[in-house]
């Protein structure tokens, strides 16, 4: 009897064999039977082929490996997890769908790496096994990065290792501190509060948060997610962030300072999508700003909490991963996403427009569509604490996403009122109505019925919860303060329309703190720091130079005689033999 | 066409807030039109916060480009 099939596993493995599969169609079948054989392991083990799951936070423990004095548990599956497991793979069909024809195997590799290895980080039991495979998923975007090859995607790639890589170093650090306290490698709960014996767990949260991107340690997002190519920047917006929820929600649920974070998180990165002026550097705050949400659900803590951030990173995935796709159509199709290039796209891409518009009112959580049943339960759980001022900055963030990614994109990408794009733009498209390839919109097709069916039927998501839910999304009074926010945010938008078009910036964000003041040590460094010390150097050296010459005594040593050195140096050996002597 | 949404929106609000259908946590969601009105502000404030903070943290466009032709 096998004790269990590792979905992760199969997909990292699986992926290796991607580049020596030759026949093209055998080639592209394959790659979209990996995520699928996950899916299917994944329906057998809920269906409890392996074995009933218990109910949360009870788990199932698969695989349970000694290593040196400790036992690793490389699986630990339970509701949480499963459920996290389910989004990853069904996200990771259709992104595997819409990079289908990319042009380096490669790429494909990589993405599979990534996806395996971020199931193998959900799955874990142990700090070791968790740490392993987050070290993988850090380098898995390195490559996609790099794949694009130009120059920009390059020094993003460098960029983004170097984050990952201090906050790789802070979970280890915190990891090593929590084992040699209490000598558990269980991947669990963590203790909080303040004092020096706090610090271990201070690291650790250090490492999951600039993971998750959370203010102010997020810009690496922003800057980087923007820069991979349409297909490799799919998986990006998935992964790495979601699994730091993730492992977040089990650490260190019920963190208040999470709370605050995440709901200032999810405010500032609207703030910042307002600036945007590239389709995919907007949509990326927007994946900082709805982790935010996740982040504060966290750190409230309540159950009603946790299922909410755990129903949001499940919807997030998909509608994140369709609105991507949906700007990286323009992308693709005409080589770029920047809202001063396009406009009246609408003529020979509507169905990427319809689709888009579908995963931009899912984000932003307008009834029927996803968003609405997820962001609710989490907004609930801040009035349910009495937390008037969680609940304005979450419902402000509302209304910059809706502004955002419903009303500016598309409008800016497809149609600005022109009826046709610009001249550039317009010679490099057919005469058709159908210019993106079409199982590019397949997978996002898939992705925008994923998010009806949610909002719609919101138990087939419900019931995979980690704890019962008692909420019901549906009320009168939420319903309709949500449609009259929008109609009112809509007003607003039509009003200052005109301050949203501006020229094509860059925005330096928290890397401003980096960046600028940076650039001034630098040219410090350069110049007068290096001038004070060559100044120093020839003033030494001259210093030297003047008193070897006044001590020189020429007479001296012509007398010197190898008996007097000798006589000298004996002399030195015995008052140190002295000192020894006196000294033990 | 949008207009008259928007007006309808105001006064179902009303009636409905007058005929106690809305059940809210806070006291100052009971305020009369206070969605309406914490969308539009809101929406106005974000926007207006945005430029202000623009002044301070955007560069142009080529910023990468712009630096590595210096060095």
């Amino acid at each position: 009897m096998v004790e269990w099939i590792h979905p992760g596993l199969i997909i990292f493995l699986g992926g290796f064999l991607i580049p020596f599969i030759k026949p093209k169609k055998l080639k592209q079948a394959y790659f979209l039977l990996l995520p699928i054989a996950g899916l299917i392991i994944l329906i057998f083990t809920s269906l409890g082929a392996f074995g009933a799951i218990p109910s949360w936070p009870e788990s199932l423990h698969k695989f349970n490996i000694p290593f040196l004095k400790y036992t690793l548990t490389v699986a630990r599956i339970n509701k949480l997890s499963m459920l996290f497991a389910y989004v990853y793979v069904i996200a990771a069909f259709c992104m595997n769908l819409y990079a289908l024809r990319a042009k380096s195997d490669w790429e494909h590799v990589a993405a599979m790496i990534y996806v395996g290895s971020a199931l193998g980080a959900i799955f874990a039991g142990d700090f070791f096994t968790l740490f392993f495979f987050l070290e993988i998923m850090s380098w898995a975007p390195f490559f996609l990065l790099l794949f694009r090859g130009t120059k920009r995607s390059m020094g993003a790639a460098i960029r983004y290792i170097l984050w990952h890589h201090f906050s790789g170093v802070c979970v280890l650090a915190g990891i090593l501190m929590h084992v040699h306290q209490t000598g558990s490698i269980e991947f669990t709960h963590m203790p909080w509060g303040w004092g020096g014996q706090y610090l271990g767990y201070y690291l650790m949260l250090l490492g999951f948060i600039v993971n998750a991107a959370t203010a102010p340690f997020h810009s690496w997002l922003a800057d980087t997610y923007s820069e991979a190519s349409p297909s490799g920047s799919i998986y990006m917006t998935a992964y790495t962030t979601k699994t730091a929820v993730f492992c977040l929600i089990i650490t260190f649920s019920g963190t208040e300072l999470l709370m605050w974070m995440g709901t200032i998180t999810a405010l500032f990165a609207v703030i910042m999508a307002v600036l945007e002026t590239d389709g995919r550097r907007m949509l990326s705050y927007h994946i900082i700003s709805q982790v935010g949400y996740m982040v504060a659900g966290t750190g409230i803590g309540t159950a009603m909490a946790i299922n909410g951030a755990a129903a949001h990173a499940f919807c997030h995935i998909i509608y994140k991963a369709l609105l991507y796709m949906g700007a990286g159509c323009p992308l693709l199709v005409v080589g770029t996403a920047k809202f001063n290039k396009l406009g009246g796209l609408y003529k020979y891409m509507p169905f990427s427009f319809w689709l888009t518009i579908i995963g931009g009112l899912s984000i932003s959580g307008s009834p029927i569509f996803s968003g609405f049943i997820s962001k609710t339960m989490t907004i609930e759980a801040a009035e349910l604490i009495h937390r008037p001022i969680i609940f304005l900055m979450l419902e402000g963030a509302s209304i910059g996403t809706f502004l955002s990614t419903t009303l500016k994109l598309p409008w800016n990408i497809w149609l600005q009122g022109k009826p046709e794009p610009p001249t550039e733009i317009r010679n490099k498209l057919k005469d058709s109505a159908v210019n993106t390839p079409l199982h590019m919109l397949i997978a996002m097709g898939i992705l925008a019925f994923l998010c009806l069916l949610l909002g719609v039927y919101p138990n087939v998501l419900y019931q995979m919860l980690p704890y019962p839910v008692e909420f019901v999304p549906y009320t009168a009074t939420r319903v309709f303060s949500i449609i009259q926010l929008f109609i009112f945010t809509f007003l607003g938008f039509w009003i200052l329309r005109k301050m949203l078009h501006g020229h094509q910036t860059y925005t330096l964000d928290t890397d401003w703190f980096v960046r600028i003041p940076g650039t001034w040590f630098l040219r410090f460094c350069k110049g007068p720091l290096i001038s004070l010390g060559t100044m120093l150097d020839r003033n030494i050296l001259n210093l030297t130079h003047s008193i070897v010459a006044s001590i020189r005594n020429p007479r001296l040593e012509s007398t010197m005689t190898p008996r007097a050195i000798g006589l000298g140096i004996f002399i030195i050996l015995a008052l140190f033999s002295l000192f020894l002597v006196t000294k033990i | 066409m949008f207009y008259v949404v928007m007006i309808l929106s105001l006064i179902l609000d009303l009636i409905l807030l007058y005929l106690h259908i809305f059940h809210y946590h806070f006291s100052f969601q009971y305020i009369p039109e206070f969605f309406a009105l914490f969308g539009l502000f809101g929406c106005m404030l974000l926007i207006l916060i945005a430029k202000g903070l623009g002044y301070f943290i955007v560069t142009d466009e080529n910023y990468y480009d712009r630096r590595s032709r210096r060095q």
